[in-house]
């Protein structure tokens, strides 16, 4: 209680969302200019180099698994999943949080989601495409990942739909393109701002056909709000939908540490756990490497701490729910699964794990850690470690002690693994960068609403 | 505008007319021709396989088969029924055969000084010499053979030895058993061979014996010993199993009571149990709990005096054969005893040795043996080989020994050329050909014949060698007969009549040196010939599950002691050799007990078995299974055989998945109290006509690995090699999965044969994304190869894990060494897909078996008869454990089965509904030593 009111209290100390000076010009100019007029700085050449290496390695190493086969990766016989699958659903968690940073906290009129808005959307795009790739990498034959669309075919043949896998297939397709039409909807004006400041011809053609003709006429506003609303109503059950579907990839199944009804929600919330925890990074690259200390401010820091709080929170329970289940359930198979990674061959990861999303954000009951950038910085790494390694860990426990004995097997992950578990990182820094360069990276025209509806207060 | 301006029309001409011509000439497919027969081979129908009965040599002793060919190609060995050393089933060396026939390795021409040469080059050089040793009745010639059994063989080197009264010849046999020869001599005064008749005994005790282990006899004693063992509700009694012996084995795996001891203690027990039926010997001291062990032996096999017998093994000294002899028949025990003709042994590999070393030796025939790297090297048979002035090796492959030699003559394969070949119990059959030798080889007799200067092939030499066995006149329809049969029933004339055995004197054996090394040979490569057979390196020994490779088994203790764990590498040195391995701790070795597998660190094996494991026989001073005084350090290096099974322990799982009962518990079993089905909210599946279902018996399955062998031949499964292994990583469709049953220090080994289930509620079947894991309406659980993309959901969600996925074009562009290579593609079985990169693939129940029956019954317009459908590995097993057929057939074996009181199905609380179930495991324990453990 006492620390409620003193955080309470704090919050009040804290400066505002936006500075008492701003005024709309400034807020266009502080997000514009950069992008616009400024040169992209030694700091974005830096970052730029680290990453198009890294990013021409995930593609060497994704054609390799293409040309060589799956057998590259370190699957066997036992452990058929492996990184591709863990990727997959860590840069779809990451992918979860933008949209639901959007929509769901438009619905809810959070005054502080319009800074953090829009490179959020733009991580969930670059994040979903990303983890896209992974399903199709891990096929046996790729080059045939299709089937699971129903499309006309000689052979008359639709997809399984009793399985997941095809469940899974929308709901990534269906999140991507959605993830698409949300943030481009939401970059019409500001597009059409860009059109109106650009410096050269070539931008002004460019900005001004991806704007479409917006004019910011009442009438496009009114047409603008409603649609925009409309959308960010139909993406939270979208979110959660598609990381459910992710988590009854594994629920859908027989597999001791697999078949629980629990995982369609810890999924959703694990996701928004990772997802955040991408977000505050990113917020803290761009506060310091854009000099947007007024826009993005320790208030909305805090803001998002508190997410994470609530989310190691919940995912706490549903681990503690899990193992009490597989107690409970007095199966030999589950008992066996939940001491296998409490003792067995991964257990020094799962204990990392542990530390990782359920010790360490724990330091955020306290304002000063919220408060303290470095501090939220090295946490939420520590949690997008402890997320991967939640997933494989659901992977390689499940399936390296299954029922059978003879057939238990351990994991050992190849080079090519750990270069599609790293090099992407690459590839998604390498389109934010880009993205950084092209496009206003924080959403203009909310920042202007926002003052709006302050001064009119 | 120039260029067209300076073209005339007579060069565009030319041109166009230049280009057409290499259009024409360049760009077609090469010419093929389809051209019918013009006069129709009879009863060859393409796509219809045809069966040939023929045999096969191992350790020089014949396994009768009967061989599927398809449009000339021999694809598959099953066992011939009418054979008595195959009885129908198989071995995993017969069903290995094919692979090595058309092994890419083999030696496809006649070489000498390291170039290409040909037979008649060879005959030209041999010619002079001939007449040379002519002159001198054949002074100087040496034949060395491995162990043979053929009469026309044994028929041409006798006559060549009548021609050439000087000429002499050598048997060479790596696994010669010469404590039993020795041990014969002893207590009959002669040599004798035995064979124990399992089939009817009521208790059996084996003293370091390994009568379920690899061998020719292997079949014959898993029968004989597996008809012992079927336990059915309706009652019969079944035999028990003692097997005290130095480290484990299949016989200890599979006996009621086992007990480890160093050799010199089960010698001591050998001593006691004699003491027990009146020997007059002086009193040996057991220790307590193995003399309460040896009292209960004793007094077991006393009840049942004319059905009990005692099995001794190599690692024994002769006097203690000998005493077994005693024992045997002071029980009566039923044991075949033979004398072999003096004529047809041949002289010890020692005495070629010397003489070679003395300048004896002329020429030297090596025929189809390679004591360059399985003779103990003490012996000093690579140095002296070079002494002869003519040295001639005959092998399948450029091996050790050709590489010794001055010639080398490629040898026909036996599925290639005529031969015939005996049994241990002295039945003959004949060797036909299969196929045209693939290159131009030779056979033994053909080299044989050379020497006295025929030029006769093999099929006249065979048919001469039985022209007088014939009845007369009637020799062609005779022979045809035979042919056809795959025998030639001619068991061995008399059996020996009166052979009473003498109370041995037992020689005082020194003091046990700390340690003592058991060799025994692999289960898998036997002697080290098969070395370079990927489908026998890449079957998992039935014990330690290790492929690609063998290491030294030893007992905890033992580690503990040198200070080493599972995976150190230990350098073993003993006889002035020294061979290093990796250490695998195993509870059943006795103390000071080491053991290694014979057969593997082949030097010239070819591109699979070359270098592969570490060569026992370099530690050999001479023939014998049992090194003293051997010394071990640990190297300080870590080194690894791959496993497939064993990376885990137990976690008390057997006791669902292998549950075993003792006799009494099994015959309290209340069939009706079995829980059934779990209730479901479903309605059956709707199926039309057959219900196919396996039924396999855990108490009859000894491990041997026909069954699993058979399977990647009928199936065409892939070899993935060591490094695939060792990833986890394999592609067998059937595995025998190991149970370690039994008190942790010592422990005994259930084996349960595991191929894919074919749940009728299969959880492979709603994950998969494009519905290639589907029911057909006999409810098979089959797998659409073309509509797989790979999700490997279906394996993921496999409880039973038996689902194999081609992580690499394993048969489809990436195949390991030399496997891809053209011939190899002949092996196939055209029945069956081979399955390309990325595709899952399991356990069909045979399905193109099942074809095959109901296009045959449907021709009659009939339905399928029980046992018509026998699925590769049913037809295999030795020990008839697996059992298929029609579940909806009325009176089907498998129904009956099904309604034992022992039936159960694996996970079967999972709901799964398996429609391959099992038969627990019954053993008949001594009720005394149960009541008092240890």
């Amino acid at each position: 209680m006492s620390l409620a009111l003193s955080s309470q209290r704090a919050r009040e100390e804290l400066p505002p969302l936006l500075p008492d000076r701003a005024t709309d010009s400034w807020i266009t100019a502080t997000i514009a200019d950069p992008v616009l007029t400024h040169s992209a700085g030694r700091g974005w050449w830096i970052a730029m180099a680290c990453a198009a290496p890294l990013a021409l390695i995930a593609v060497v190493a994704m054609a390799l698994v293409l040309w060589s086969g799956v057998g590259v990766l370190g699957n066997n016989t036992t452990v058929v999943w492996g990184f591709p699958i863990a990727n997959y659903v860590w840069w779809i968690g990451i992918g979860n949080a933008g949209t639901l940073i959007s929509a769901l906290l438009l619905l809810t009129r959070q005054a502080w989601r319009a800074s953090i808005n829009r490179f959020a959307e733009a991580m969930t795009l670059f994040a979903v495409s990303i983890a896209g790739l992974f399903p199709i990498l891990h096929l046996g034959r790729p080059q045939y990942f299709y089937w699971l669309a129903p499309y006309p075919n000689t052979m008359t043949l639709w997809p399984q739909w009793r399985s997941a896998l095809v469940w899974d297939f929308w709901a990534i397709l269906s999140y991507l393109l959605f993830s698409i039409v949300f943030f481009y909807v939401g970059l019409l004006p500001d597009l059409a701002c860009f059109r109106d400041r650009a410096t050269t011809h070539a931008g002004r053609v460019i900005y001004g056909a991806f704007a479409l003709g917006w004019r910011g006429s009442t009438h496009q506003w009114r047409l603008h709000n409603v649609f925009y609303s409309t959308m960010a109503a139909l993406a939270v059950p979208l979110v959660c939908s598609v990381h459910s579907i992710v988590g009854l990839d594994f629920a859908a199944s027989l597999a001791p540490g697999w078949q629980e009804t629990i995982f369609p929600p810890y999924f959703v919330v694990g996701a928004m756990f990772s997802g955040f925890a991408m977000v505050v990074l990113l917020a803290a690259a761009l506060r310091r490497g854009f000099g947007f200390q007024s826009i993005l401010t320790i208030r909305h820091f805090e803001a998002m701490a508190l997410i994470i709080l609530a989310s190691s929170l919940i995912m706490t329970l549903s681990y503690a729910t899990e193992w009490f289940s597989a107690w409970y359930s007095g199966q030999t198979a589950d008992r066996g699964e939940v001491v296998f990674a409490f003792t067995g061959s991964y257990a020094p990861l799962f204990w990392l794990q542990l530390v990782c999303n359920c010790v360490a954000p724990q330091a955020l009951w306290w304002p000063p850690v919220r408060r303290n950038i470095t501090a939220l910085v090295a946490i939420s790494a520590a949690i997008l470690v402890g997320m991967w390694l939640e997933r494989i860990l659901i992977i390689w426990n499940t399936l390296s002690h299954d029922y059978l004995p003879s057939m238990r097997r351990v994991f050992l992950p190849t080079l090519v693994d750990w270069l599609l578990l790293i090099a992407p990182l690459g590839l998604f820094a390498m389109m934010f960068l880009l993205f950084l360069r092209l496009l206003p990276a924080i959403s203009m025209h909310e920042m202007r609403q926002l003052r709006h509806e302050r001064s009119q207060r | 505008m120039r260029v067209e301006a300076q073209l005339s029309r007579r060069t565009a001409l030319k041109l166009l007319a230049g280009q057409m011509a290499l259009l024409a000439s360049g760009c077609s497919r090469p010419r093929e021709e389809i051209v019918p027969y013009v006069r129709m081979p009879e009863r060859l129908v393409p796509g219809v396989p045809l069966q040939f009965a023929t045999t096969l040599d191992l350790g020089g002793f014949g396994r009768g088969v009967l061989c599927t060919s398809i449009e000339g190609r021999p694809i598959k060995v099953e066992g011939n029924p009418q054979h008595p050393a195959s009885l129908g089933a198989t071995d995993p060396f017969a069903e290995a055969a094919v692979l090595s026939l058309y092994d890419p390795d083999r030696s496809q021409a006649v070489r000498t000084a390291g170039e290409i040469s040909n037979w008649a080059a060879f005959l030209d050089t041999l010619k002079p010499r001939l007449e040379d040793l002519a002159a001198r009745n054949g002074d100087g010639l040496r034949i060395l053979t491995g162990p043979i059994s053929s009469p026309t063989l044994l028929r041409q080197i006798d006559e060549l030895r009548r021609r050439l009264p000087k000429l002499q010849w050598h048997v060479h046999d790596p696994l010669e058993d010469s404590a039993a020869h020795q041990g014969s001599l002893l207590a009959f005064g002669r040599l004798a061979i035995s064979a124990p008749r399992l089939g009817e005994v009521d208790v059996i005790v084996s003293l370091d014996a390994d009568p379920l282990g690899p061998g020719p006899m292997q079949i014959v004693n898993a029968r004989g010993f597996s008809d012992r063992r079927r336990v059915r509700s309706d009652g019969a009694d079944i035999g028990r199993l003692y097997a005290i012996e130095s480290s484990p084995t299949l016989t200890g795996a599979n006996a009621d009571h086992r007990l480890a001891l160093p050799p010199a203690r089960i010698a001591d027990f050998a001593v006691a149990i004699a003491r027990g039926l009146g020997a007059d010997l002086p009193e040996i001291a057991l220790p307590t709990a193995t003399a309460a062990f040896q009292q209960e032996v004793s007094r077991d096999i006393a009840a049942h005096r004319g059905r009990a017998l005692v099995v001794v093994g190599p690692t024994l000294p002769p006097d203690i054969h000998a005493l077994c002899h005693w024992i045997n028949a002071q029980l009566q025990a039923p044991i075949d005893y033979w004398e072999p003709d003096d004529e047809a042994a041949g002289a010890p590999l020692a005495d070629l040795v010397r003489d070679l070393d003395a300048g004896a030796v002329d020429s030297l025939f090596v025929l189809q043996c390679n004591p360059a790297y399985d003779a103990p090297p003490a012996l000093g048979f690579a140095r002296a080989a070079a002494k002869a002035r003519l040295s001639v090796h005959l092998g399948c492959y450029f091996d050790e020994t050709a590489a010794l030699c001055q010639w080398h003559i490629p040898a026909t394969h036996g599925l290639e050329g005529w031969s015939d070949l005996a049994t241990r119990g002295g039945a003959a059959s004949l060797v036909q050909p299969l196929i045209e030798p693939l290159y131009a080889t030779r056979s033994s007799h053909e080299v044989v014949d050379a020497l006295a200067g025929g030029v006769a092939s093999g099929y006249a030499l065979v048919r001469e060698t039985w022209a007088a066995a014939a009845p007369a006149g009637g020799f062609e329809t005779w022979w045809r007969q035979a042919l056809q049969d795959g025998i030639i029933v001619r068991n061995r004339d008399q059996k020996a009549a009166d052979l009473t055995p003498s109370l041995p004197q037992l020689k005082t054996v020194a003091a046990g040196s700390p340690l003592t090394l058991i060799l025994r040979p692999d289960p898998c490569i036997y002697d080290g010939s098969f070395a370079n057979n990927a489908w026998l390196q890449e079957l998992p020994k039935p014990l330690t599950k290790e492929v690609w490779g063998n290491s030294i088994g030893l007992a905890p203790a033992d580690a503990a002691t040198l200070g080493v764990i599972g995976g150190d590498a230990l350098r073993l040195t003993a006889n002035g050799g020294s061979v290093s391995a990796p250490v695998r701790i195993a509870a059943g070795h006795a103390p000071g007990v080491l053991s290694l597998y014979l057969g593997h660190g082949r030097t010239a094996a070819g591109v699979i078995g070359t270098g592969v494991g570490a060569n026992a026989y370099l530690l050999r001073a001479d023939a014998s299974f049992a090194i003293d005084r051997v010394t071990a350090e640990p190297t300080g290096e870590r080194a690894s055989v791959p496993s497939t099974q064993h990376q885990f322990s137990l976690e008390g799982e057997a006791e669902d998945l292998f549950p075993s009962y003792a006799l009494d518990q099994f015959r309290r079993l209340d069939a009706n109290a079995k829980t059934g089905e779990p209730a479901s909210f479903f309605a059956p599946p709707p199926g039309s006509g057959a219900r196919w279902g396996m039924v396999i018996d855990t108490s009859l399955c000894i491990g041997c690995n026909a069954c699993v062998v058979a399977c990647q031949v009928e199936n065409n499964s892939p070899v993935v090699g060591p490094d695939e292994i060792a990833r986890g990583r394999d592609m067998h469709w059937l595995r025998i999965d190991a149970y370690e049953i039994g008190t942790s220090d010592n422990p005994r080994t259930g084996f349960q044969p595991v191929p894919c289930m074919h749940c009728e509620t299969a959880p492979c079947e709603p994950v998969c994304p494009t519905g290639a894991s589907v029911h057909d309406s006999e409810g098979l659980n089959v797998q659409v190869y073309n509509r797989c993309i790979g999700t490997r959901f279906c394996e993921a969600n496999c409880p039973y894990k038996v689902r194999r996925f081609n992580y690499f074009g394993y048969a489809d562009g990436q195949e390991y060494a030399d496997l891809g290579a053209d011939v190899m593609r002949a092996h196939n079985n055209p029945d069956v897909t081979v399955r390309s990169r990325g595709v899952m693939e399991k356990c069909t129940y045979c399905v193109q078996r099942i074809s095959r029956a109901r296009r045959a019954a449907d021709k009659d317009n009939r339905a399928i008869a029980d046992g018509e459908v026998v699925t590769a590995c049913q037809a295999a097993c030795p020990a008839k454990a697996i059992n298929f057929g029609d579940l909806s057939l009325k009176g089907a074996q498998v129904s009956t089965l099904a309604r034992e009181p022992h039936h159960y199905s694996l996970l079967g609380h999972l709901d799964t509904r398996p429609r391959t179930t099992y038969l627990a495991q019954v053993r008949d324990p001594n009720p005394t030593l149960v009541r008092r453990p240890g």
